[in-house]
């Protein structure tokens, strides 16, 4: 159970609010590489934080992140020509740089230099592996760039696509916290999925449904692990960090490449859910790339030609009664990605908390929620600058692990929850 | 953009921001009897400090010694309430449907034995909490826990009992 009033701080990420504010700390994935392919390709409308953008990518190459709409009369520069190092708003002409400078307006004599008095908001974005990011706080106040791993591995090893899912944030974010749902809802992942099964360490998640749980607080955010018996004496652990405001990693299974997801609001009633899947010292394989472009593992087929899940709520998710019978799937919702986001869209936009009745096993999202909570009133009353905005928080792994039952995963396993470049990930 | 047939039971408004407004209203969870148990000194001053917040029916309780004494069963032990007045521990998890130990140091290891026993032993699901101030607690404690705490939390901030034991309706 959460209050009302948390409920809704942590929620709205609209200017001005404090959890918006928050997630204006960071560099943030603003959109896919591939949407911006070449220079002076079509501008990309692009809504982030309950603000509407438009991105571009100008004859130089420069990337830009600007106000969506002409400061003249209100057009969307969506329309844009964009040619000539800018984009030039079609209906009279006006034309901005990848900054949102104004820099014609053809109206007016050159020599009055009006032009240099029409700004438009502007954001950075930076091409770090597959993803633009973008920084939409203060430019003086702005972080050094990001340093996860699966950005900054070679571009062979990894692969990011994204989805758009049609709720809030918070509760996305939550599933990918949320380890005790694994063993019921894609419990036919474990064994079909090419991109997850065949690892030895799937038989104890087989075996073993209830798993017993234990959550770290981390400096960037929070370990979860979740252990179960395993023979001579050991625990088979399987451990996720979340690093704040919304990365999150899940452990690996056997040599399969490993992945985990970015959550960036929209607005307050859609987000995007961004999927990475990276090996950290091999070339993915011709198979394995295949795989995630056909929706397997933690990505999803799409309406061709969006971004939208091609199972979505227009069409009940191509619900399948006779798989969920049969026990084919779980829930009869095809795919890991759409399993979950089925589920928590179903929640509807913004899920009422108040009438939730968590348990013990939920203690992640519990712990989640409280440090979201202080990092955001310490952010809001005393400028403290968040976690995870440090690149040293960014440097995490998952990591699954056999233990002698004594061990504290925290202490054994500091190197294998460290991203160390050119160490193969820490896997069972 | 395509679209795809909708099958005949489904309704894609359904979860909309106006169709969520008419989820049902009422509670939906009876009061549940939380447990709420210090293992050690540090632990007490944690525990007495939440047991002054109004609660939905949360007992609050220090663990006090092992008791051997014929009849008390295995896993005996004597809790102290918050007025000081001596009890059973297997009088005290009768109907618990939670046990949450708080424990601060390695010294709890005694009490997380026998009361993270006798819950298991009724089906009563268990949880721990460990305290350490900064950089949350040494292993020993962590340790001393782990097998008896269905979930182990390791918290930086004390006042994530209070955070607990609210979002699970104590
Ligand atoms: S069983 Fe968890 S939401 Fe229904
Ligand atoms: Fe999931």
């Amino acid at each position: 159970m959460l209050r009302k009033e948390v409920n809704e701080l942590l929620t709205q990420t609209g200017p001005g609010t404090p959890t918006g504010d928050l997630f204006r700390q960071y560099w943030i994935p603003a959109m896919l590489a591939e949407e911006l392919p070449e220079n002076d390709a079509p501008p990309v409308r692009v809504k982030l934080l309950s603000e509407r953008l438009v991105a571009i990518r100008d004859s130089e190459g420069r990337y830009g992140l600007i106000d969506e709409f002409c400061a003249h009369r209100g057009v969307s520069l969506w329309f844009g020509r964009n040619e000539e190092s800018g984009l030039r708003c079609p209906y009279h002409g006006w034309k901005y740089d990848y900054t949102g400078q104004c820099i014609e307006v053809p109206s007016e004599p050159e020599e009055s230099g009006f032009c240099a008095k029409i700004k438009l908001t502007g954001y950075p974005l930076v091409k770090i592996g597959d993803v633009l990011w973008t920084h939409m706080g203060d430019p003086d106040d702005r972080p050094p760039l990001p340093e996860w791993e699966f950005a900054l591995v070679p571009p062979e090893q990894t692969f990011t696509s994204k989805r758009w899912q049609e709720s809030n944030w918070l509760q996305a974010f939550e599933g990918g916290i949320d380890s005790s749902h694994v063993s019921w809802l894609h419990s036919d992942g474990l064994k079909n999925d090419p991109l997850f099964k065949g690892a030895a360490g799937n038989k104890y998640n087989q075996a073993d449904k209830k798993p017993f749980f234990e959550v770290v607080q981390a400096e960037g955010g929070l370990f979860i692990g979740a252990r179960r018996d395993a023979e001579d004496d050991q625990y088979y652990w399987r451990i996720t960090p979340w690093v704040m405001p919304s990365f999150t990693m899940v452990p690996p299974r056997g040599d399969h490449p490993v992945h985990g997801h970015f959550w960036i609001p929209i607005d307050d009633e859609n987000c995007w859910a961004y999927s990475y899947d990276y090996h950290p010292v091999r070339a993915l394989t011709a198979d394995e790339r295949q795989a995630m472009k056909d929706g397997h593992g933690v990505h999803c087929e799409y309406v061709p030609g969006t971004y939208r899940p091609l199972r979505n709520k227009d069409n009940d998710y191509m619900m399948d009664r006779a798989a969920q019978k049969r026990g084919d799937t779980y829930s009869g919702v095809k795919g890991i990605a759409m399993q979950d986001a089925s589920l928590q869209e179903s929640m509807g936009p913004i899920v009422d908390r108040t009438k939730e009745n968590l348990v013990s096993t939920d203690n992640g999202i519990i712990m989640a929620r409280q440090r979201l909570r202080k990092a955001v009133t310490a952010l809001r009353d005393d400028g403290v600058t968040p976690p995870g905005v440090d690149p040293a928080h960014h440097r995490v792994r998952s990591a699954s692990i056999l233990l002698p039952r004594e061990d504290a995963f925290i202490d054994t396993c500091r190197d294998a929850l460290a991203a160390t470049p050119g160490v193969k990930q820490t896997s069972v | 953009m395509q679209r795809r047939p909708t099958l005949l039971d489904s309704c894609a408004r359904a979860a909309t921001a106006a169709e969520a407004r008419f989820r049902v209203a009422y509670p939906n969870s009876l009061q549940r009897a939380s447990l709420v148990i210090a293992l050690d000194d540090g632990a007490e001053t944690v525990v007495r400090a939440a047991a002054q917040h109004d609660w939905a029916g949360a007992r609050f309780l220090t663990y006090v010694e092992p008791v051997s004494a014929v009849g008390a069963g295995p896993g005996g032990a004597i809790v102290r309430g918050e007025d000081g007045s001596e009890s059973l521990l297997g009088d005290e998890l009768g109907d618990a449907d939670v046990v949450v130990m708080i424990a601060t140091s390695e010294r709890s290891a005694e009490a997380a034995s026998i009361i993270g026993t006798a819950s298991f032993a009724r089906g009563i699901m268990t949880a721990g909490c460990v305290f350490g101030a900064g950089d949350a607690a040494d292993s020993g404690v962590v340790t001393a826990l782990r097998p008896y705490a269905s979930v182990l939390v390791v918290a930086a901030d004390d006042d994530y009992v209070m955070e607990m034991l609210t979002a699970l309706r104590a």
